[in-house]
């Protein structure tokens, strides 16, 4: 079964994910895949609190992920894929590891040297470069915040080179 | 937040009443948290200045943070459920007076903000509500007295409003870090899914007594009608039965009201 939802949110697993997302595609687990929180027990804690209890979450580094990917696709269960930032999406996009895959741009809040190019997506221009890289390498990457609103492509968010 | 005196305590549990009192776009109730967690703030500072002792991590620690500048890290970005949030409140009033480094709190706040809006709109939004708010409509149905039906709602529905910011500020400051573990042992899910079980059952009810008062009379059944199919389109919008039900009973307990039934 193909990836649900393979979704770029710095909020990780949050009620957009579970209820918004989870609930519309029927999901059964999430993978979250963050160098930091796998390696911390509380913050682990923390995130899970967010899940219904037959929904269930996997945490992994980048570098296990890439090898888990071709697992997750194999599987059976339903999988949504978080990840925190564009940084990381670009780490494991390297070697065309996310050629056709879907990515979805859920939302990166405002920081300092990020523009807004929607409302719940602000990006800064090397953000929006890693972007264009990652496309490059055969993802095909769409901004939309919750399954009942209609997705940007990323030719129509950003601009022009 | 043991350490905090009652005072402290009091005033930071009032104050969360209004942490949603400079909501916005893009720090959402960041300015509201930093508002409600100060009282927390300005004792740990002067406890400290008092002692002259430095301490690591915390406000005016080894740091040098003066006040100001503890208060600027928690007007960043921050969201909850407005109730739950005074969990996250407890938690990192515990942390500051534990001398955490900024840098975990931080990242604390980012991984609880999600949670606490997942369990508050579960628990609050999506079940206690509709649960308190038909009950009213129930009673009215029955023939209680409108102020007696809206008073049995409000006194419901904010008892567990209540309780929800007095533990949660609790459980949090007596956690700190640990909270994850220990707000996967409240009873949490429990009390939504039997919250919204009594909610369905009592509709059928506000049904049945709905039915009952449009016998013999089809100005008030054709009223029922309009009533609930406006409810469900309403819901729909929102992509849920419950509520969608509960307008339908709202709709109709309302027109009812305004035809002088029950006066």
């Amino acid at each position: 079964m193909p990836i649900a939802l393979f979704r770029v949110d710095e909020r990780l697993i949050h009620g957009q994910v579970v209820v918004g997302w989870g609930k519309h595609l029927g999901v059964d687990r999430i993978a979250v895949i963050d160098d930091e929180v796998v390696a911390s027990p509380w913050e682990r804690d923390l995130y899970c609190l967010g899940v219904p209890s037959e929904v269930g979450v996997v945490f992994a580094s980048v570098q296990d992920a890439r090898h888990e990917l071709a697992v997750w696709r194999a599987d059976p269960r339903r999988i949504i894929v978080l990840v925190r930032d564009v940084e990381t999406l670009a780490r494991l996009a390297q070697h065309q590891l996310l050629d056709h895959e879907e990515i979805n741009l859920g939302g990166i809040h405002f920081a300092p040297g990020r523009e807004r190019l929607l409302p719940y997506l602000f990006l800064s221009p090397e953000e929006c470069e890693r972007l264009r890289e990652v496309a490059r390498s055969g993802a095909v990457i769409t901004a939309r915040d919750l399954p009942g609103t209609r997705p940007v492509t990323l030719d129509d968010l950003l601009p022009e080179e | 937040m043991t350490r905090y005196p009652a005072s402290v305590r009091a005033r930071v549990l009032l104050r969360s009443f209004l942490i949603q009192g400079s909501w916005n776009y893009e720090t959402l109730i960041g300015p509201g948290f930093a508002f409600t967690l100060l009282p927390a703030l300005r004792y740990l500072h002067k406890q400290r200045g008092e002692s002259g002792v430095p301490q690591a991590g915390g406000p005016d620690g080894a740091t040098g943070e003066t006040l100001e500048q503890a208060v600027a890290r928690h007007v960043e970005l921050f969201n909850s459920h407005p109730y739950f949030a005074t969990v996250a409140v407890g938690a990192v009033a515990k942390m500051e007076a534990d001398g955490t480094p900024p840098a975990i709190i931080e990242r604390f706040k980012l991984a609880l903000r999600g949670s606490l809006g997942s369990l508050g709109d579960r628990l609050v939004w999506s079940a206690w509500r509709p649960m308190t708010a038909i009950i009213g409509v129930v009673l009215f149905l029955a023939g209680a007295p409108w102020w007696a039906a809206v008073a049995s709602f409000l006194i419901v529905y904010n008892s567990l409003h209540f309780a929800v910011r007095y533990l949660g500020l609790r459980m949090g400051a007596r956690s700190g870090l640990d909270l994850g573990g220990v707000l996967r042992e409240a009873p949490i899910q429990p009390v939504a899914e039997r919250a919204s079980q009594i909610a369905c059952a009592l509709i059928g009810l506000a049904v049945v007594l709905a039915v009952s008062v449009t016998e013999n009379n089809p100005g008030r059944l054709a009223m029922a009608v309009v009533a609930v199919a406006l409810g469900l389109a309403l819901g729909s919008r929102t992509r849920k039965i419950l509520t969608g039900l509960l307008w339908a009973a709202v709709a109709f307990a309302l027109l009812l009201g305004l035809l002088g039934y029950g006066a």
